[in-house]
């Protein structure tokens, strides 16, 4: 009786598996590469934190379009949505892009590419992340 | 805070675009370095040749 107590009170490995697997997805959506930096995978983590870091930096320079959450169509809840893909880096495109989107030139429009391009490659490698912890991926 | 500004052409953005997108495919889906260069080498291709493809291929509707 006292045996079942004990293994009922602890979680099992798999539960403990996937909440580190979450935490992990979760801190590489917050800064891009952190996810694999905690999983000792180096060479991903600098590549997607320099990757999404000039793909933001480029992005928010051409005077892309940075969505917020009050887009009022379809188009710019997914352009929100893409664009909060960068994590934290979207707080740093709004400081870097003082002057605000201009998108009246064709490098504006670019800009705004490259910040969606930008939170959806962070988002997969958030997913990649979590399931590299899962033991899914390597 | 001085507003940056980078005024790349077409042919910059499409360039720089390609490479960072092929560089990130490549570290995602191939582990071993050679791989990597391959898959990334093979994607930046493909990237470029699409896109002056389908650039030549819209060229005759802007006249």
């Amino acid at each position: 009786m006292t045996d079942e107590t004990q293994i009922a009170a602890d979680p099992p490995p798999d539960t403990m598996r996937e909440a580190r697997a979450i935490a992990f997805g979760v801190a590489g959506w917050l800064v891009p590469g952190l996810g694999h930096a905690l999983q000792k995978m180096w060479g991903r983590a600098i590549t997607f934190f320099a990757v999404v870091g000039v793909l933001v930096f480029v992005g928010a320079g051409m005077r892309g379009n940075l969505f917020n959450s009050d887009g009022g169509d379809a188009f710019a809840a997914l352009g929100y949505v893409a664009d909060l893909g960068t994590g934290s880096f979207y707080w740093l495109a709004k400081y870097i892009e003082v002057g605000g989107p201009d998108v009246s030139h064709a490098y504006g429009d670019y800009g705004t590419r490259f910040l969606a391009a930008a939170g959806v490659l962070n988002l997969l490698a958030a997913l990649h992340a979590y399931e590299a912890a899962r033991g899914r991926k390597a | 805070m001085s507003p940056m500004k980078f005024h790349l052409s077409h042919l910059q953005a499409m360039l720089l675009f390609a490479l960072l997108i092929s560089i990130a495919f490549g570290f995602l889906s191939r582990r071993r370095p050679l791989d990597r260069m391959k898959y990334i080498a093979w994607s930046l291709l493909l990237f470029l040749l699409f896109g002056i493809g389908i650039g030549w291929a819209m060229y005759p509707f802007s006249h």
